[in-house]
């Protein structure tokens, strides 16, 4: 027996009462809340891995070869198997520089699977175990040694491609059989798929013919300038005294694709308000018609005693009921379509940075959020309507 | 002091370019207990009279008073409480909830009241069986008659123990047995509970059977 029944039972039930009317507007709400949670996924993930790739570099400035400020960036953001090459003499041009606190230089290689080296391919990072800043940082603690000739790390993410998870594997690198000997800490950034060893293997990987890499070459410096200095003008200052180099302060890692991305970001954002205004107006017609057609209930409603207020309950909740529903439904599409389509964007597949379950929450409640006031911002008006006309003629209202 | 009071109570409507006045400086006393009928032609002021009495219009001028206080000088929230609490509605079309069974239609007024919850389903089906439709509390108001669904009506309008019944062609379309039937129902809780009666009819017969009787004519009010 049906005997209880409460606001929220009520708006149910009208909710209930023109099935396909409600479901329009779910799937409404639902197409816009995925839009929005797809969107701000994209964005929140490229722009938050180039964050983090450039705070946890460790370095202040990075020295390249000039006009390869793209490929370094590549290699430390996405990965992309670059190389690129300068003078090491750089390196002791640069301590001559005033403020410079310490320096540590790294070469890159690429692999190519089957012609030189037997694993997919990915950088490889030959850096200077003495001066080494940049890599110290990551390498677990179980790994209390240097490496040895011969011996290579691997990215945390490298390490499920090359099945070293089992620990100690042997590699074809650049003609030299390396036995991996340790797996990195996750970074969040580009080093996470590659492999590193030390560079006093370079010397063997060159003898055997199989890089392009000639002696004396590195790929890149990474700077740490003294406490309380501007990165800036000591960059500044790199590059008016060296032509042969280009420098990047942390802070203009990934610049190019950060304004990209703005230009992605607006284009969303447009995108995102004309969804919502969409949605926006399909739910004042719908609530319009709903007003209309329920003039003689609310009437009703209120002779029996119902306030404006209790009106605009019924109502409010009718709508945060299909708010919810659309919105939940959205985010569920939303969140699918960030995971399957990130493959597919090129720009997305090489990003080291997954988000985190309390991240994918924010950006579903903001989902959620968004879903819902849309939709009471929608039905408000006819709301506000109806609730404001007088009893009687709410009553004879056909 | 009389349960209600109208004094110099005047309605206009604007209907585009002109002004119709549907109630004209009418002046009223009713007492507590009082079973009376209000009769006159379609269109004379009768509805709106009864709807300003009721609160659920306002006047253009003039003042209602209930138990001596204005209830034209109410805002919303007490307007309502006042018609929640002190009046019971009956209209002369179906005015039930389509998406409520008859029981949830009689208890309706509760879900408007301060206390939680929409009041007690045991009083609503005492409610349905006093006037005659006990076995249909479950029923939606599209599987009940005309007859039926101004049963509810009734047993909603007497949910919560009203001062006043304010009933507007209470028994219009329904055949002669039910209205007879109506009618005792309204005489004997007007005897037995005290409830002032205030209806509308075209029918002299059931005009006749009020203790008083007036008469609405093109606005104005007099004792007939």
């Amino acid at each position: 027996m049906k005997t209880e029944f409460t606001f929220s039972s009520f708006a149910l039930r009208n909710v209930k009462r023109k099935p396909l009317r409600t479901v329009i507007l779910i799937i409404a709400i639902a197409l816009l809340v995925s839009a929005l949670v797809f969107s701000l996924s994209f964005v929140r993930r490229v722009s938050s891995s180039i964050r983090l790739a450039s705070e946890r570099l460790g370095a202040d400035i990075l020295v390249v070869p000039a006009g390869s400020r793209g490929f370094a960036e590549d290699v430390l953001l996405e990965n992309k198997a670059k190389s690129f090459y300068m003078d090491k003499g750089i390196i002791n041009k640069l301590k001559a520089i005033q403020g410079i606190d310490s320096l540590t230089y790294q070469t890159y290689l690429t692999t190519m699977q089957g012609k030189c080296c037997d694993v997919p391919e990915t950088v490889v990072v030959a850096f200077n175990q003495d001066t080494d800043f940049i890599i110290k940082p990551w390498l677990t603690e179980k790994f209390g040694r240097k490496l040895q000739k011969g011996e290579a790390l691997v990215g945390n993410e490298s390490a499920f491609n090359i099945r070293v998870g089992l620990v100690e594997v042997d590699s074809v690198l650049f003609g030299n059989i390396f036995k991996m000997v340790g797996i990195l800490d996750k970074t969040g950034t580009g080093l996470d798929n590659a492999l590193f060893i030390d560079d006093g293997n370079l010397e063997d990987i060159m003898r055997k013919g199989k890089t392009d890499l000639k002696p004396g070459q590195v790929s890149i410096v990474f700077v740490r300038v003294k406490k309380g200095l501007d990165p800036y003008k000591i960059a500044g200052e790199i590059e008016d005294s060296f032509v042969e180099v280009d420098t990047m302060a942390r802070k203009d890692i990934g610049k190019s694709i950060i304004t990209t991305l703005r230009d992605i970001n607006y284009i969303f954002i447009f995108t995102m308000s004309l969804i919502c205004f969409l949605s926006g107006f399909l739910t004042w017609a719908i609530f319009s018609a709903i007003a209309n057609e329920r003039a003689r209930e609310v009437g009703i409603m209120r002779a029996v005693g119902a306030k404006e207020s209790h009106i605009i309950s019924v109502f409010l909740l009718e709508v945060i009921i299909v708010g919810s529903i659309g919105s939940s439904i959205g985010i569920l599409c939303g969140t699918s379509l960030s995971i399957l389509l990130a493959k597919t964007f090129s720009i997305m597949k090489n990003l080291p940075l997954h988000f985190s379950i309390a991240e994918r929450i924010i950006i579903a409640c903001i989902g959620f959020l968004i879903g819902n006031a849309v939709c009471i911002a929608g039905a408000l008006s006819p709301i506000q309507k109806i609730k404001k006309m007088e009893p009687l003629m709410a009553i004879k209202k056909e | 002091m009389a349960q209600i009071e109208v004094r110099e109570l005047t309605k206009i409507y604007a209907v585009g370019d002109q002004n119709i006045t549907a109630v004209d400086s009418v002046s009223l006393a009713i007492d507590k207990g009082e079973f009376v009928s209000v009769v006159g032609h379609s269109g004379s002021g009768k509805t709106t009279l009864l709807s300003i009495i009721g609160g659920i219009m306002k006047p253009t001028s003039g003042q209602v008073l209930f138990e001596g206080q204005d209830i034209c000088t109410f805002d919303d929230d007490r307007l309502s409480e006042y018609r929640n609490e002190k009046i019971g509605f009956m209209f002369q079309f179906s005015s039930l909830l389509p998406m409520l069974t008859a029981r949830e239609n009689v208890m309706l007024p509760g879900l408007f009241r301060k206390t939680k919850g929409a009041g007690d389903p045991g009083t609503a089906t005492e409610l349905l069986n006093m006037v005659g439709i006990g076995d249909k509390c479950d029923t939606y108001p599209s599987q009940l008659s005309g007859g039926q669904q101004r049963r509810v009506a009734i047993a909603r309008a007497l949910m919560y123990d009203p001062r006043v019944i304010l009933a507007d062609e209470p028994t219009g379309d329904l055949d002669e047995e039910t209205e007879n039937d109506i009618m005792q129902l309204f005489r004997r809780l007007n005897r037995e509970k005290q409830i002032t009666f205030i209806f509308i009819t075209h029918n002299r017969e059931l005009a006749g059977m009020a203790q008083r009787t007036l008469r609405m004519t093109r606005g104005n009010l007099r004792e007939a």
